[in-house]
């Protein structure tokens, strides 16, 4: 039986990607799960198994395509199926490189059988869906007994100029910097271009508060010293960060709000039950934030452990899209480098981020022994969406926070 | 000497298909040439199908219901028929349409030429006009060359008694004894014709029903007519061989049952069907992929496999009906200028201008059947609607299928006078989603033929007043 492999949805949004290698060729035997293609889309690049087991007939890409969700990748005879039914039809019919519809052979029949189905839209309406180029299943319809109108299609549009996914409409003049002195022009990467259109959304749409803080970090310290030591026998580099990670989740539950969303209407919060943090890697290519899922539930060791392999992987575009998708809280530390505070922007529809900077050791006075302890003290910095969360709140959670970090038990 | 042009959109053939696509692409600004074999324009539809069949079935209507008079107490004497008369009234219907187009051609400044268009290649298409050769290149090229008559091994299709829809249309004589060769829309339309010009009419069908595709239940009310009209309809029944007989006629051998049988007829029409006209323009010249089906193969835009050549019409697939073919048309030009159209109708209505009429839309209930598409329906009787007694009809019936789940139109079938004109509503029902309610709360106007659309929707859903349905019991 001839099969053909489309695209499949890559997630997080994600509608095109480009070919980056292509593995086979007509003719190979392939296996179930044997690499057939990579990809790279704005964020990940990813391998694209088959599915299936069989003999590849016809590759419809080749490196440096860009190839869009749905879309035919290659048309291979699946075996264990009987090849006695050759399917005729679609093997004369396909042409070497037709990359935007396929030619169906009885078009009407099909058409028909998509009468049924639960939205529906006139013809006129379906005319300017393609005139906008709107994917009629994706608008959500308002019409009497489910119809998508014409109206749903221009607030379709309107939505995702909103939301900048459109055109990132800039207004600025067209400048020649070289009047001025030597330039030079780089492109920007998929990545940074993704990101700049996410943290303007985010930044526009979300009203921003943040809250800065100080904790005495010194038991953590003392804690950390001590497994990396251990770690560095294993290759198990040790960081700051699966602690905070680890204090994180213990305010988090704390207070829920911090860890949920506002649903799609904006009229309910959706609090999550799981903990999956998001933390932001800096890659030669632009930022990218990889999920680390369930965090409650991992010891510092095996934090580590996948923080080394995710950090890895992001350096050198290798994540799957699926490793970038379900957090419900991001951490932005710069703790490494250098600065006291900053103002981390939330990642949508996260509702709060928070921002680590570098530790130093402090003198502080304690008034009641009257004297000058020396403390090592992290600061850091807490940005909410101001519609989900209240000052008050904000202020406790980074207290709380503070209050953590000196139990030692939060780290077991 | 070869001379040679170059133009940007060239369409061979001036059907339905054709000019609409060519004054499309005229209309968004584009220079456009028509090929077609024939002097006149408008292709098959125009000058030898739709158009001079409809004439001269209005005429078998008339005189039907002149008749038919003679129950109401009406009498006239018997009409006197003049074929030739007859002929050029249907020419002169013919001749103003096609020299309508020819105007609006002009108008638009498109060209036209008559003569034989061959591809050469992708890209060169050479029109042969009697002795003059001439190679066009194009830009975009529009294939809309059509169908014609199939024919069945065993009949000379070259013998003068022979007809084919093409030929019987030219009307050069009523035959006294005419024998049909196929029970589709096509035979039994020039049936219904040549009975009421006064041929003693008899259809021989392959398959067991007249009129294969459509519901059985439209069909009845036709098929109780037309055995009362016609001679004999044979059904299961295959025709092995017609030949010449002496002094004139033909003889024609049937088979049924495995039972052989002579029978003797003036003249016999062929209308087995039709063909796609996909040889003797020039397609293996071409990379333009031919389909297991026989039709050039296109995908939703009309385009081939060859990038800037595209096919719409009879000659790119089923059903070969001229308004698929202008929808296709319009969709093939603004492709090519640009827009995005896409031919994506939910339904394409059928009708046969028997009388009575039979159309239907959509999913068909033998096709729900087949396919196991879960449906429900709403019938209404025309036997309940006034308007229908009042034409002296009771014949007639409307018949909407609908999803059960969301209670949308999906198909409908219509049987009875004027049916070609109601089903219309019914496309629109489709291609709107419109449910039951929406259409038995629609006004329908009383009396007319049109409110047993509403009242089938009504019997849907139980809230008809015009019938009497008793409650089942729980």
């Amino acid at each position: 039986m001839l099969k053909e492999i489309l695209l499949p949805d890559l997630g997080e949004g994600i509608s095109s990607a480009d070919v980056s290698e292509v593995l086979i060729s007509p003719g190979d035997n392939v296996s179930i799960d044997d690499i057939i293609l990579v990809l790279e889309s704005e964020k990940a690049s990813m391998e694209i198994p088959s599915e299936e087991k069989g003999v590849i007939k016809k590759v419809f890409v080749s490196a440096g395509d860009q190839v869009k969700t749905g879309e035919i990748l290659i048309m291979m005879e699946v075996s264990p199926g009987p090849k006695v039914t050759k399917e005729k039809t679609e093997e004369k019919i396909a042409p070497k490189k037709q990359k935007d519809q396929k030619i169906s052979t009885t078009s009407k029949e099909k058409i028909e059988s998509e009468t049924k189905g639960k939205t529906f839209a006139s013809p006129g309406v379906r005319r300017l869906a393609r005139e906008l180029e709107i994917v009629l299943s994706q608008v959500k319809a308002t019409g009497p007994k489910g119809r998508i109108t014409k109206e749903d299609l221009h607030g379709d549009i309107k939505q995702k100029m909103a939301q900048g996914l459109g055109v990132s409409i800039r207004v600025q003049p067209k400048i020649d910097f070289s009047e001025w002195g030597e330039i030079e022009t780089k492109q920007l990467t998929k990545i940074q271009k993704i990101t700049g259109d996410r943290l303007q959304q985010a930044w526009q749409t979300i009203p921003h508060v943040t809250q800065f803080d100080e904790a005495d970090i010194s038991i953590l310290n003392t804690k950390r010293e001590k497994l990396k030591t251990e770690g560095q026998k294993k290759n198990i580099k040790v960081t700051f960060l699966p602690f905070i990670m680890k204090a994180v989740i213990k305010t988090l539950k704390e207070f829920p709000s911090f860890n949920s969303s506002l649903d799609y209407q904006g009229k309910n919060l959706v609090i999550k039950n799981y903990y999956n943090l998001g933390i932001a890697v800096d890659t030669p290519t632009g930022l990218i934030v990889p999920v680390i899922k369930n965090v409650d539930k991992k010891s510092i060791n095996t934090l580590s452990k996948e923080l080394m392999d995710i950090s890895e992987r992001a350096r050198l575009g290798k994540l799957k899209p699926g490793e970038l998708k379900g957090g419900s809280f991001t951490i932005s530390s710069l703790g490494g480098i250098g600065g006291t505070y900053f103002t981390p922007i939330i990642n949508p529809p996260e509702v709060a981020i928070m921002g680590v900077s570098k530790s130093i050791w402090k003198p502080i006075y304690n008034h009641k022994s009257k004297e000058i302890i020396p403390t090592y003290t992290m600061p850091f910095s807490l940005s909410y969406d101001h519609r989900v969360i209240d000052g008050a709140l904000g202020a406790a959670f980074t207290s709380f926070f503070s209050k953590v970090v000196l139990d030692s038990t939060t780290f077991d | 000497m070869l001379s040679k042009k170059h133009i940007e959109i060239i369409i061979i053939g001036s059907g339905p298909g054709g000019y609409t696509a060519g004054f499309r692409a005229a209309d968004l600004g584009r220079q456009v040439l028509i090929v077609d074999k024939d002097p006149t324009l408008g292709g098959v539809c125009l000058n030898r199908g739709c158009i001079p069949s409809k004439t001269l079935l209005h005429i078998a209507k008339v005189l039907e219901e002149a008749e038919s008079l003679k129950n109401m107490g009406v009498g006239f004497s018997k009409p006197k028929i003049d074929i030739d008369g007859v002929r050029s009234w249907k020419s002169k219907i013919v001749t103003q349409l096609s020299s309508g187009i020819s105007q609006m051609a002009k108008a638009r400044k498109v060209q036209t030429v008559e003569g034989e268009a061959t591809f050469l290649s992708n890209s060169e298409i050479q029109i042969k006009s009697g002795s003059k050769k001439q190679i066009v290149t194009f830009d975009n090229c529009i294939i809309a060359a059509g169908s014609s008559s199939s024919t069945i091994p065993g009949v000379p299709i070259d013998n003068k008694d022979v007809l084919t829809s093409r030929t019987a249309l030219d009307l050069v004589r009523v035959p006294k004894n005419l024998l049909i060769i196929g029970g589709g829309y096509i035979g039994l339309e020039m049936g219904t014709v040549f009975s009421s010009l006064g041929s003693v009419v008899s259809v021989a069908e392959f398959l067991p029903n007249l009129l294969p595709g459509a519901d059985a239940d439209l069909v009845k009310p036709l098929a109780r007519k037309l055995k009362k009209q016609f001679e004999e309809i044979y059904l299961s029944t295959k025709i092995t061989s017609v030949k010449p007989s002496k002094p004139n006629g033909l003889t024609v051998t049937m088979e049924k049952d495995g039972n052989t049988s002579i029978k003797k007829f003036d003249q016999v029409l062929v209308a087995v069907g039709r063909k796609p006209n996909t040889k003797n323009i020039g397609l293996e010249n071409t990379t333009i992929i031919i389909n297991e089906q026989g039709f050039i193969g296109v995908d939703k835009r009309q385009k081939t496999n060859v990038d800037n050549i595209y096919a719409i019409g009879d000659i790119a697939g089923d059903p070969m009906l001229a308004h698929k073919a202008t929808h296709e048309g319009k969709v093939a030009a603004e492709v090519i200028c640009g827009l995005p159209s896409e031919f994506d109708a939910k339904a394409i209505p059928a009708v046969i201008f028997t009388d009575p009429e039979i159309a239907w839309v959509g999913i068909t209930e033998a096709e729900a059947k087949e396919k196991s598409i879960p449906y429900q329906k709403g019938e209404f009787p025309w036997a309940a609607s006034g308007k229908s007694l009042a034409l002296g009809r009771n014949e007639g019936k409307t018949k909407i299928i609908f999803d059960p789940d969301t209670k949308r139109t999906i198909g409908v079938g219509i049987v009875g006078p004027n049916a070609g004109d109601l089903i219309s509503e019914g496309a629109l029902a489709i291609e709107m989603g419109a449910d039951a309610e929406d259409i038995s709360l629609t006004v329908h106007p009383h009396p007319t033929l049109g409110e047993t659309f509403a009242n089938a929707a009504e019997v849907f859903e139980g809230t008809v007043t015009d019938l009497y349905i008793p409650k089942k019991p729980n």
